[in-house]
């Protein structure tokens, strides 16, 4: 290796100057500077806060005075030895369903890679099948087979409920549940640690004389011990997690999961909700920092590595069998599911008249459409900014280098990771009350980089900043359409300027179009308005409760929140200002550019996102950015890095490099990205359940409330609503990625769960 | 001087702990214009890093590049009209084998038929006539290979530059590619650098070979210069093999030196001119140069290790109390010599080295 040297006297010097260094050459790359900046910013914005907001607020009463009365409840005498047994009660359905679930992921691993069972494709995508419906189906379905109605319970055996007798609400039902809903995790990780375990070890174990068994005890398992245990932490974390199961089927059973929804929902209690997140969290952290660089370091088999050319084949029918008729059981038991699920919705009155009826389905699609349309709509709209944003960040993690990289990895995928009630509770506490502070941090930090990217030098960038902001403040105070107007004319102004200067048409229709948009936050309501007046012309039914929603997602569309919008107009500003060559234009343009989102950021309340359709966005985006993340990675880990420094040495500038190489080869990851987004969206619970408002509903939330009122099979219509949503997307998008990428490997969609 | 590099250091920020790590010290390192040089040197030692401060990829922290008179440090790699072939070939997987080569000229916006005529050009310099249309993963290891070369001199670029292009290859392909690479890089008269570890590849291909350790160069000379002239104890061994001798310099004469060495005295001629009486020094004798005869040599030896190798036969011998390597090449010396019996050794004349003992430890 090369040499180094010993400076121990100057260490903290050269510490920081190497920092600076290093500053400076990132600022030096404005690509690599905007997307870490943006990226880091989104992150800390709505992961970062939010958490921090739910983990401290167990700690102060609403009035802000240091409390720690929640947690001296857990060792008081009153309610001490309840919440100790939640607490109790959580980890054991944790232990359980983990075990249970890698129990079954390894037997479905072992059956698919070992056992060359026949019909492996279709156990395969029957196995991922959990992972794309919401989580409380089969919770949902399981109530229906073998509740005090069920149809197996009452129907088949005619065994009638009495008042004492074990019925399937409780721990057992809740760990049968989330062993089948979380199985599909295990299955992946231990596959794809067996597919790898090179077959050479094992027979050089059998040529060394050792029997099978012997070869199991003292070669395979210890090699797939890592495998095991990262699938039993990852069960474990998402078992505490869940939130959809426990509210169904925990019957008398409390996890702490469902004591905070109660505390919110049932008691509007935020603090004592805080509190239990902090319960929550403590284990959850810890178990996934284990999982991330315990078991991950100890592991002897990349996982990034190709798979062993062959591999070994079960030779004993017995092993052999079981392993296949389990999983095919299994199978079939899924499959039972979901069936249960799709009849359950057609079912005319379930439990006393199992004769099927559309009546549940004219319900859903008349007054359920509401809730579809803004699921969908708002799933669909948030998936590309999460693709892209996961991109972002994978492409940052694999391919540069700076400081701070592994914080951005562990806290993009920190969104993911926590419960999604703790995350929840965050958004309401950062997100209802006005963010002052938050706001101004951020414009700071954006406004530095505008002037940075805009300026050529010292003067020209403090010039534009101080004139830009103070500019921005004063439009901040006019009237909000006003506002609009200005800033929109700002922007079309600029495209006119674009266009007197020759500027490619492309660009000028871009900047004009930026200007109109933002133009057209005053006109949003008057575009929308005939629409809605039309659709009260309808008949009331599907179409005119469709149309009303789809004026209000136009309405939503045009309106985005102005700090949002303000941060956007910051990346657009960046964009289409940096590299003016003219001094005498640069700086007022510079100027004009940084008084559009300064002003966006400072008019009204800033961050005041609640009961708005953003916030629930922003919860989708980071429920599902580990998952793109992943996708990236995945991906781009197989991309020779060289291949771009062979664009750049042959003359392509860093522009020309990502359009005409990086984009083409991360576009399958792209698509990953997209389908992996979506359907987390669609199907997320727990992070959003405290977001709906009356304005927007999502069907999750639906399904809960419908159940809540004893709508079982409304709340199963819903449920396969979103299925066929989720499999329609699922499908539609790998048939494109099939069409474009055949013949280079197209994208394995199993990577993202 | 064509191509310039003026004290390049380069400095990497410590990962981990907070010692900078130097990848490559104070090189200085004229290259002429049409001449094929190698970098040559173990893994980590500033070679790459080196090539990559040429192409542009890396910055140096301190000194300059300069290119036909102008200096290039802070240009990027796409405006320095070098273009560089990579160990991973590179090629672009989404690109068949024409476009590939026709990437760079697209972006320089050639006419078409331009376009067309140099990638025909290029494919036929590199054999690959007719391929135009293949994928790349269609492609074997070696057909990849010549794809990479010709997308690079299709550019007809002011210096080629080469990271181990042949070190993906088998053995019997890349000694292929060795002999095509100086055909072409001979007959179109390009400027070229050319990173290896393998120092054969080294020497078949290069006008000169510069080779590095640590981050600094140790010798820079035609093949036969850093074979036979090796200024230190690592040029030595990592070109070829040596045996080291100490000894200590007894007289110094006109055009010789007389040195004292296992017990006797070896008479040098055309030293190094900065000896002086009775400085320790080494003696560099590679294997071939020893001669292993039944009697004659200079002085005794006892056979420890006789291996026949079928072109040759190697000896290892013990002269007072030093193991020296020896290989016998003629074919009419082909009887091996019985482990144990006693040889005579002696050293053929032309082809010692002396170093100051210190040069050659350092």
């Amino acid at each position: 290796m090369a040499i180094t040297h010993e400076k121990p006297k100057r260490q903290f010097l050269s510490g920081a100057i190497t920092r600076i260094r290093e500053f400076t050459m990132i600022s030096r790359d404005p690509v690599l500077f905007l997307s870490l900046m943006i990226s880091g910013m989104i992150i800390f914005i709505f992961v970062i806060l939010p958490i921090y907001k739910t983990v401290s607020g167990g700690f102060f009463t609403p009035e802000g005075q240091w409390d720690l009365s929640y947690f001296a409840r857990y060792f008081d005498d009153y309610y001490g030895p309840g919440l100790r047994l939640a607490f109790m009660d959580t980890m054991k359905m944790g232990v359980l369903t983990a075990t249970f679930g890698s129990l079954v992921g390894f037997i479905f691993a072992y059956a698919i890679v070992r056992c060359n069972m026949p019909g492996k494709n279709i156990v395969h995508w029957l196995a991922l099948v959990p992972t794309v419906s919401p989580p409380f189906a089969l919770a949902l379905s399981m109530i229906l087979l073998f509740g005090r109605s069920g149809l197996i319970t009452k129907k088949v055996l005619g065994i009638t409920y009495v008042q004492g007798a074990n019925d399937i609400y409780g721990m057992d039902g809740l760990v049968i549940v989330q062993t089948i809903t979380f199985f599909s995790v295990a299955y992946l990780i231990i596959r794809a640690m067996l597919e790898r375990l090179n077959p050479s070890m094992e027979e050089a174990a059998a040529s060394l004389g050792a029997g099978r068994w012997h070869i199991f005890r003292t070669v395979t398992l210890p090699l797939l011990i890592p495998g095991l245990a990262g699938s039993f932490l990852l069960l474990f974390v998402e078992s505490l997690a869940d939130l959809g199961n426990p509210l169904f089927i925990a019957g008398n059973t409390t996890v702490l999961s469902s004591q905070i929804f109660l505390a919110v929902i049932g008691e509007y209690d935020y603090q004592k909700a805080s509190a239990i997140s902090f319960v929550l969290i403590i284990p959850t952290l810890v178990l996934y920092m284990l999982q991330r660089y315990y078991v991950n370091r100890r592991s002897y088999i990349s996982v990034t590595g190709k798979p062993a050319s062959a591999q070994i084949i079960e030779k004993d029918p017995i092993i052999r069998w079981s392993a296949i008729i389990i999983s095919y059981l299994i199978c079939a038991f899924v499959i039972l599911l979901y069936a249960t699920i799709v009849y359950g919705s057609f079912s005319f009155s379930w439990g006393v008249d199992f004769t099927p009826s559309l009546r549940h389905w004219e319900h859903t699609i008349t007054r359920g459409v509401e809730a579809i349309l803004d699921t969908t709509f708002l799933s669909a709209l948030a998936t590309p900014f999460a693709a892209l944003l996961g991109m972002i960040i994978a492409w940052l993690v694999v391919r540069k280098k700076f400081s701070g990289k592994e914080v951005l990895d562990f806290s993009s995928n920190l969104g993911g990771a926590v419960p999604g009630t703790i995350l929840g509770i965050g958004f309401i506490m950062a997100f209802n009350t006005p963010q002052l502070s938050l706001a101004i941090v951020i414009y700071a930090l954006l406004a530095l980089f505008f002037a940075q990217a805009v300026g050529k030098n010292a003067l020209e960038r403090i010039t534009i900043l101080i004139l830009g902001t103070g500019a921005g403040v004063l439009v901040s105070k006019l009237e909000t359409a006003t506002l609009y107007y200005l800033v929109g004319g700002i922007y079309i102004l600029i495209g006119l300027l674009q266009a007197v200067q020759k500027k490619r048409f492309a660009t000028v229709a871009a900047v004009s179009l930026v200007g109109l948009y933002l133009m057209s936050t005053n006109w949003a309501t008057q575009l929308a308005k005939p629409i809605s007046d039309f659709s009260r012309t309808l008949e009331r039914g599907f179409w005119s409760n469709a149309i009303v929603q789809f004026s209000d997602h136009l309405k939503t569309l045009l309106q985005p929140p102005p700090s949002l919008m303000a941060i956007g107009m910051m990346v657009v500003g960046v964009v289409i200002l940096a590299n003016i060559q003219k001094r005498s234009l640069r700086i007022p343009l510079g100027i004009a550019g940084l008084l559009v989102p300064c002003a966006l950021f400072f008019t009204g309340v800033p961050f005041a996102l609640v009961g708005g359709a953003y916030i629930i966005m922003a919860a989708y985006i980071v429920r599902s950015l580990p998952a793109s993340v992943r996708a990236g990675v995945a991906t781009l880990q197989q991309i020779d890095p060289s291949i771009e420094e062979a664009s750049n040495s042959l003359g392509a500038d860093a522009q020309y490099t990502f359009r005409k190489v990086t984009l083409p080869l991360i576009t399958p990851a792209l698509l990953a990205g997209l389908i992996f987004s979506f359907t987390r969206h669609m199907t997320s619970l727990s992070a959003i359940i405290f977001l709906v408002s009356a304005k927007w509903r999502i069907v999750t939330a639906s399904i809960l409330s419908e159940w809540e009122q004893g709508g079982v099979s409304i709340a199963a219509a819903y449920s396969t609503v979103i299925i066929l949503f989720v499999l329609i997307a699922i499908g539609v998008l790998s048939l494109i990625t099939n069409r474009m990428f055949r013949g280079r490997g197209g994208v394995d969609i199993s990577q993202g769960f | 001087m064509y191509l310039i590099l003026d004290n390049v250091t380069k400095t990497f920020p410590p990962r981990g702990g907070v010692t900078e790590v130097t990848a490559v010290n104070n090189v200085n390192l004229e290259i002429r214009k049409s001449e094929l040089v190698t970098l040559l040197g173990p893994s980590g030692c500033g070679k790459t890093t080196t090539l990559r401060m040429i192409a542009g990829f890396e910055f140096p922290t301190y000194g300059r590049i300069i290119l036909d008179g102008e200096e290039i440090n802070s240009l990027p790699p796409h405006k320095r009209d070098m273009s560089m072939v990579f160990q991973s070939y590179a090629i672009f997987p989404h690109l068949n084998v024409f476009e590939n080569i026709a990437y760079g000229l697209n972006v320089q916006k050639l006419p078409k038929d331009q376009i067309n005529r140099r990638v025909n050009q290029a494919l036929e310099l590199v054999h690959l006539e007719g391929y135009g249309h293949r994928a790349p993963n269609q492609l074997s290891g070696g057909q990849q290979q010549r794809v990479a070369l010709a997308r690079a001199l299709v550019m007809e670029p002011k210096v080629l530059l080469m990271d181990e292009p042949l070190s993906n290859l088998d053995a019997k392909l890349r000694e292929e590619m060795r002999i095509e690479i100086r055909r072409i890089q001979q007959e179109l008269n390009i400027t070229s650098v050319y990173v290896t570890h393998d120092q054969i590849e080294a020497m078949t291909l290069s006008d000169r070979i510069v080779i590095m350790n640590l981050g600094v160069i140790e010798q820079i000379g035609t093949p036969m210069e850093v074979y036979r002239f090796p200024n230190s104890h690592f040029v030595a061994n990592f070109i070829g093999r040596a045996n080291f001798i100490p000894g200590t310099v007894n007289t110094i004469e006109r055009n010789s030196v007389v040195i004292d060495a296992l017990g006797k005295t070896l008479v040098v001629t055309n030293p190094r001119p900065d000896l002086h009486v009775g400085e320790q020094v080494t003696i560099i004798v590679r294997p071939e140069a020893v001669n292993v005869q039944p009697q004659n040599g200079n002085y005794e030896g006892l056979v420890r290790r006789a291996v026949y190798l079928g072109n040759l036969i190697e000896y290892d011998m013990e002269v007072s109390g030093q193991l020296i390597t020896g290989v016998e090449t003629d074919p009419s010396k082909m009887e091996v010599i019985p482990v144990g019996s006693k040889v005579s050794v002696g050293f053929v004349e032309d082809c010692i080295q002396v170093l100051p003992a210190e040069k050659a430890n350092g």
